[in-house]
């Protein structure tokens, strides 16, 4: 059995036949099944969230501490690296923590990109290819054909409005300023500056070359995400701070 | 800090190219799948590069092709824009005397006169009878013609993916009448028309057959719904529509009733769906499933007579997306894992016809989605490479083949 093959035996297949079921049962809108699909992967990758969301809010306790490093270090940038791992490791803190809830969403997104296409069968050839790919159940079968239209977008689409990529690029800056703590360095500012422009900037480029119904789910998946980052590390995070350079 | 941002910087950049490469398993582009005709000793077929070639039945030799302008096809995800690709043909050429009739996926209805495209004059050629119909787009997503085109003594009638009914002049391609107020049909029409009498009827997608006048597009009182919508063109026999659906289940369908007169599988659903139009001969229904079987049915009672098996060069079960063929009292099936059997339409009992090359491989080298048509003992096959494949049912062989595909 080749990756191909094990890829949709495992992820690929699964995630189109939720994806058509959830469809069936919420009246045949493809739309709100994307939506509670996005909710479901929120759930079963929450422990990986709320470790990020935990380390997240220990980083933001810890930031005087990292702003005296960054002023008492700020020539030395091999010393400053060392202290501040030392101080991460300390804390008990992955920095690299933050990375794991995306890289597990990466497989989701092909698929669900993937799951779209099929699922809505814009050519023959998808149909067929589709018939292949159905599990037996009752459900799934029923559901097809799949109507592409939610809202003001077509599903298989890139939204022509670039309403839902200024959303998507909107709550993905949101979500990261909440988290991304401010740099002291004039150097590390401005990267940290690219670095949070460059992802929603990213997000937002995608959006318009992509189904509109993957743009969906990372939007709903950014909601959720800012949603949980409020609860869990109690406020907005570093939304509402201002950078020492800033205050002076 | 630098080393999660570098890492950061990684994911950023690996992720379009992640995407990017699962984009062509995907989005498929309409590659077409247009059938074979057979008229008076010379086989019409439309091919994968967008043309509709001749091919003469006896020698084998290409007795005309016409070239149907690309399309532009459509860019998807991070693909580099637009590009021109051969225009996809589903439909199976229609021959009437001197004219081939096509309907493509640009949205075109095409009407070649044999002597002009021989003679390669400028197409169209009024005087000869030719024309070319464009299809509205009527505020659709795309105005592509999938559906066989379905023909009457004056007239063509063609259902497109923008949801609307049309039936045109044959000698001129101008619209008789157009149905275009049905809401049901406003997505995918997909599925052949067909002519019973004065009436068109046409089934859909989303689970509805539909009676229109033949004459003036007014739809009749009569229509049927049923749960699950239809994956299979709808096929008459007397007052009876046969079709197959979504849900793995082929309906009988008496006309003017608003149940089903039967179901098959009677217990539980097949295996997959009845993808390919059934054939009703003598008060028999063959049906093609893309779980690889064929089922013989009683039309009456929808009772299995029997069920065969087709399968692919490992022995697993193979699809069947071409409709069956019936020749005598033999049944010709082909397989998209490109098995061509020849069954005994009474018994069920079926033989394959050998790869003559190798014998453990396919009968051809190729996938067979097409529907195929038979004539004196031969069977002309469109294979998805675009060849055309000429199977002696009597000699139990692939007698000749011809590459459809040709250079310019």
């Amino acid at each position: 059995m080749g990756f191909i093959e094990v890829w949709y035996l495992i992820i690929g297949n699964p995630v189109l036949n939720v994806l058509i079921a959830l469809s069936q049962l919420l009246s045949g809108s493809f739309g709100l099944a994307i939506i509670v699909l996005t909710i479901i992967v929120r759930l079963i990758s929450w422990p990986l969230t709320k470790r990020q969301l935990k380390s997240s809010k220990t980083m933001q306790d810890m930031q005087p501490k990292i702003q005296e490093l960054q002023k008492k270090y700020g020539k030395n940038q091999q010393k400053l690296q060392q202290e501040m791992m030392k101080l991460y490791k300390e804390a008990g803190v992955n920095p690299l923590g933050c990375l794991w809830p995306m890289l597990v969403q990466i497989p989701i997104w092909i698929a669900l990109y993937q799951a779209i296409m099929r699922a809505l069968a814009t050519t023959p050839e998808n149909l067929l290819d589709l018939a292949h790919r159905l599990y037996s159940w009752d459900i799934v079968n029923q559901a097809i054909p799949l109507s592409s239209k939610f809202l003001w977008l077509d599903l298989g689409q890139p939204d022509p409005y670039w309403i839902l990529a200024i959303i998507v690029g909107g709550t993905m800056w949101v979500q990261q300023k909440m988290t991304q703590a401010p740099a002291v360095d004039p150097r590390q500012q401005s990267q940290s500056r690219m670095m949070l422009l460059m992802m929603p900037l990213m997000f937002g480029f995608l959006t318009l070359m992509f189904p509109s119904g993957l743009a969906l789910y990372w939007a709903v998946s950014n909601i959720i995400g800012i949603i949980t980052q409020y609860f869990v590390t109690g406020g907005w995070g570093y939304l509402k701070f201002r950078s020492p350079s800033q205050s002076t | 800090m630098k080393q999660p941002k570098i890492l950061f910087l990684i994911v950023i950049a690996l992720l379009p190219l992640t995407l990017v490469s699962c984009i062509s398993g995907s989005a498929q582009l309409a590659k077409g799948w247009a059938g074979t005709a057979v008229h008076e000793g010379i086989i019409y077929v439309g091919t994968a590069d967008g043309r509709v070639v001749t091919i003469n039945s006896s020698t084998g030799n290409l007795e005309w092709s016409y070239s149907i302008a690309p399309v532009t096809a459509p860019s998807s995800g991070l693909a580099c824009g637009p590009t021109l690709a051969p225009t996809a043909i589903y439909g199976t050429p229609v021959v009437d005397r001197d004219i081939v009739y096509i309907g493509t996926y640009s949205g075109k209805v095409l009407a070649l006169n044999t002597s002009a495209r021989g003679e390669d004059l400028p197409f169209p050629q009024a005087r000869y009878g030719e024309w070319e119909w464009d299809c509205p787009i009527a505020n659709a997503k795309s105005n592509a013609i999938v559906a066989d085109l379905a023909m009457s003594e004056d007239a063509l009638h063609v259902a497109s993916s923008n949801g609307r009914v049309y039936s045109l002049d044959k000698g001129s391609g101008d619209e008789n009448w157009r149905r275009e107020d049905i809401p049901v049909l406003a997505e995918k029409l997909w599925a052949s028309p067909v002519i019973q009498g004065d009436t068109l009827y046409v089934s859909t997608l989303d689970g509805h057959i539909y009676a229109l006048s033949l004459e003036t597009g007014e739809l009749l009182d009569w229509f049927f719904e049923s749960e699950a919508g239809f994956t299979s063109s709808p096929v008459i026999d007397e007052d009876t529509i046969f079709l197959g659906s979504f849900d793995r289940y082929l309906y009988a369908v008496k006309i003017g009733s608003d149940v089903p007169m039967w179901k098959f599988p009677e217990e539980k659903p097949a295996g997959n769906w009845f993808w390919a139009s059934p054939i009703v001969n003598e008060g028999i229904v063959y049906a093609g499933c893309l779980d690889g079987k064929v089922y013989a049915i009683y039309a009456e009672t929808g009772e299995e007579l029997w069920q065969f098996e087709s399968q692919d060069s490992r022995g697993k079960p193979a699809a069947i997306v071409s409709p069956p063929v019936l020749v005598g009292n033999l049944l010709i099936v082909a397989n998209e894992a490109g098995n061509v059997y020849v069954i005994n339409s009474e018994t069920g009992d079926g033989e394959r016809i050998k790869n003559r090359e190798n014998s453990d491989k396919s009968t051809i080298d190729a996938q067979i989605r097409a529907p195929f048509c038979a004539q004196e003992g031969l069977v002309y096959i469109r294979g998805e490479d675009n060849q055309l494949y000429v199977v002696d049912i009597e000699k139990g062989e692939v007698s000749w083949k011809v590459n459809l595909t040709i250079e310019e």
